[in-house]
């Protein structure tokens, strides 16, 4: 067990370095002069040479990877040309506001697609099927920048519904503590100013969810169609437990586990996910961060957030996985 | 099959019968439209600038944001009076083509990894799996956002982008399916009766890849459009003159709330093209899939 935890946990510092490596190779590939990329578009010949000396990009390849690798291990990403600040600090100042945005997008995907998995699971080849197999469908055609900008027209400037951009109302004055619009507004102990921020988040999260919503719902509905075609389910039907009871309580439960992995991994796929949705609804945050750096050709602040996304992904992964092994005692057995 | 599955189907029989011809009827008709589209946005990418109605880079202020249905403009004209629906028959050879660029590339690499991963010596394998793990370590968007804005954002940029990212996908699949074969007894017989290494992969391996690929790459279309059109949507695409489906959506974003169509529209063709490219890879998994043919 102790074996497999570490051997796991070592996998996941290789994929960091491989990751970091790749990254390195990338930067290498970068047309022209890797310090005025850095240093910016108007800097000045001085500033170029000083931003090179400290970079160390005169030096041999095999130094400036370990240079690199360092400065990677103090969490320096570098200076954003376009901020003129470290891209550390600025990733940490916008990423609660994505990590709310994630956490929303998350609690819409399981309230959706649960219910929609086990309707479609339990009517197998009826109605209740059907409307899941088409929401797969969509989910995985439809983009999602198309849908947050027709959901925007639709349900923001035709029905008004919901506020269709930024973080918050004016009229709600909250001091910026953490960064995320609805723990500031709790924090301020101003229930209407949560619930303007919860009302914000609604749109934007449900776009961010949707084609997440399609894998839960096609996961959930084939494994919960296994399992209830197992013998331990026929032995309790047997037994005159209620059709609730036996697939909620027996059913489910069993089927959640390969579905929570999937869960799981697409946390770090919906953060990378916010490239294409925070800059459409206005909110600040890594994904609008790494846009507005892409217009400003503000490469190492891109590749700051490529590093960092890429890390939540296997740190996440990495916790999954160990989850899982909590949750699953049939793995447990396995791993020793 | 478990005891009760068993049961269940003997007590129904005539039920499931009638059931199974309609869906089968249902089935065909969804297949068969599928095929349609996708055959339909193929001639759209090769002659699309021959059935353009108009120019779709004229400019003309005067009739800017004509609604659809206006004379001469069946789909409306955007901010700058350009046809819609011009623009959309010329726009998709850029995204259809950059797609299938980037599936060949993917599948070409993938399978050449993927069977030197499986068939090669130990440590190879171990090798290329862990460098196919760090690529899928991240999500497939955000690094090819990261090489698109090293090379400098242009369509062949997004295209370059997205085929490095995407290929380690078809390695693991290729590898595993590899794997599989390899356990199966025509293939020791093969190796008993002395056929060459490099025959055993290409007449007895490579073919039972190549369903699996076919399936995974018609399946994929739909993945790599809404990528490469959301690349070309945050700018590191296509850029902006260009009628490439992502970059219209782009180009229309700002007059969302009053001309809706020069955002739909285009839409409109990068979802049906991914829809129907997923009902046909899922009708071709069935049809190349005896084992799956019954089941459902």
């Amino acid at each position: 067990m102790l074996r497999f935890v570490l051997r796991r946990i070592g996998l996941t510092l290789v994929v960091l370095w491989g990751l970091a490596t790749l990254i390195f190779l990338l930067i290498q590939l970068l047309p022209g002069d890797a310090a005025r990329t850095a240093a910016g578009r108007n800097a000045s010949a001085e500033q170029v040479a000083a931003v090179r000396e400290r970079l160390g990009f005169d030096e041999p390849l095999i130094v400036q990877y370990v240079l690199y690798l360092g400065r990677l291990l103090r969490g320096d990403l570098g200076r954003s040309v376009f901020t003129a600040q470290p891209i550390t600090s600025d990733l940490a100042d916008v990423a609660p506001s994505s990590l709310e945005l994630v956490v929303v997008a998350m609690v819409i995907n399981l309230l959706v697609a649960v219910p929609l998995g086990v309707l479609a699971a339990v009517h197998r080849g009826r109605l209740g099927d059907l409307a899941a197999r088409l929401v797969a469908i969509l989910g995985n055609a439809v983009p999602v920048f198309w849908l947050g900008l027709v959901l925007q027209f639709l349900v923001g400037a035709q029905l008004g519904l919901l506020p269709i951009s930024g973080q918050g109302s004016r009229e709600y004055r909250v001091p910026d503590v953490t960064g995320a619009r609805t723990v500031d507004a709790l924090l301020a102990g101003d229930p209407a100013a949560f619930g303007d921020a919860v009302l914000h988040l609604v749109l934007p999260a449900f776009v961010l969810a949707a084609p997440f919503i399609a894998v839960v719902t096609r996961t959930l509905r084939s494994t919960l169609i296994g399992v209830l075609e197992t013998e331990a389910i026929t032995v309790v039907r047997a037994k005159g437990a209620s059709p609730f009871r036996v697939v909620v309580r027996h059913g489910l439960r069993n089927a959640l586990i390969p579905t929570t992995t999937i869960v799981g991994l697409q946390l770090g796929w919906m953060l990378g996910s916010t490239v294409l949705i925070e800059s459409i609804f206005g909110r600040k945050g890594i994904g609008s961060y790494a846009t507005t750096a892409v217009v400003q050709t503000d490469t190492f602040a891109v590749i700051g957030v490529v590093l960092v996304v890429g890390a939540v992904f296997c740190l996440t992964s990495l916790a999954v996985d160990l989850l899982q092994l909590w949750l699953n005692p049939r793995l447990r057995a396995v791993a020793g | 099959m478990t005891a009760a599955a068993t049961t269940a189907g003997d007590v129904s029989v005539a039920a499931p019968v009638r059931a199974k011809r309609g869906r089968r009827w249902t089935a065909r008709v969804v297949e068969i439209s599928a095929l349609v589209v996708v055959l339909g946005v193929l001639v759209v990418t090769l002659v699309g600038p021959w059935l353009a109605p108009g120019d779709p880079d004229r400019v003309d202020v005067a009739n800017a944001f004509l609604s659809p249905g206006t004379a001469g403009h069946l789909l409306g004209t955007d901010a700058e009076g350009r046809d819609v629906l011009s623009r959309v028959l010329t726009g998709g050879r850029e995204t259809v083509l950059s797609t299938l660029l980037v599936i060949t590339f993917a599948a070409l690499v993938g399978t050449a990894v993927g069977l030197a991963a499986a068939a090669g010596p130990r440590w190879l394998d171990e090798l290329l799996m862990r460098i196919c793990d760090v690529f899928l370590s991240v999500p497939s968007l955000v690094l090819a956002l990261g090489v698109a804005a090293v090379l400098g954002p242009s369509l062949s940029s997004a295209v370059i982008a997205l085929a490095v990212t995407w290929w380690p996908g078809y390695a693991r699949l290729v590898r595993s399916v590899v794997r599989d074969t390899l356990q199966l007894e025509y293939v020791a017989a093969a190796r008993v009766l002395g056929v060459s290494r490099t025959r055993l992969v290409r007449r007895h391996l490579l073919p039972s890849v190549g369903d699996t690929l076919l399936v995974q790459t018609t399946v994929d279309v739909a993945a790599i459009i809404l990528v490469i059109s959301g690349l070309s949507f945050i700018g590191v695409g296509a850029q902006v003159p260009s009628a490439e489906w992502g970059a219209m959506v782009a180009d229309g974003r700002s007059y969302v709330v009053t001309a809706w169509w020069i955002v739909v529209v285009p839409g409109l063709a990068i979802a049906i093209t991914a829809i129907a490219a997923q009902l046909l890879g899922d009708s071709l998994r069935v049809r190349l899939d005896p084992t799956l043919r019954n089941r459902r």
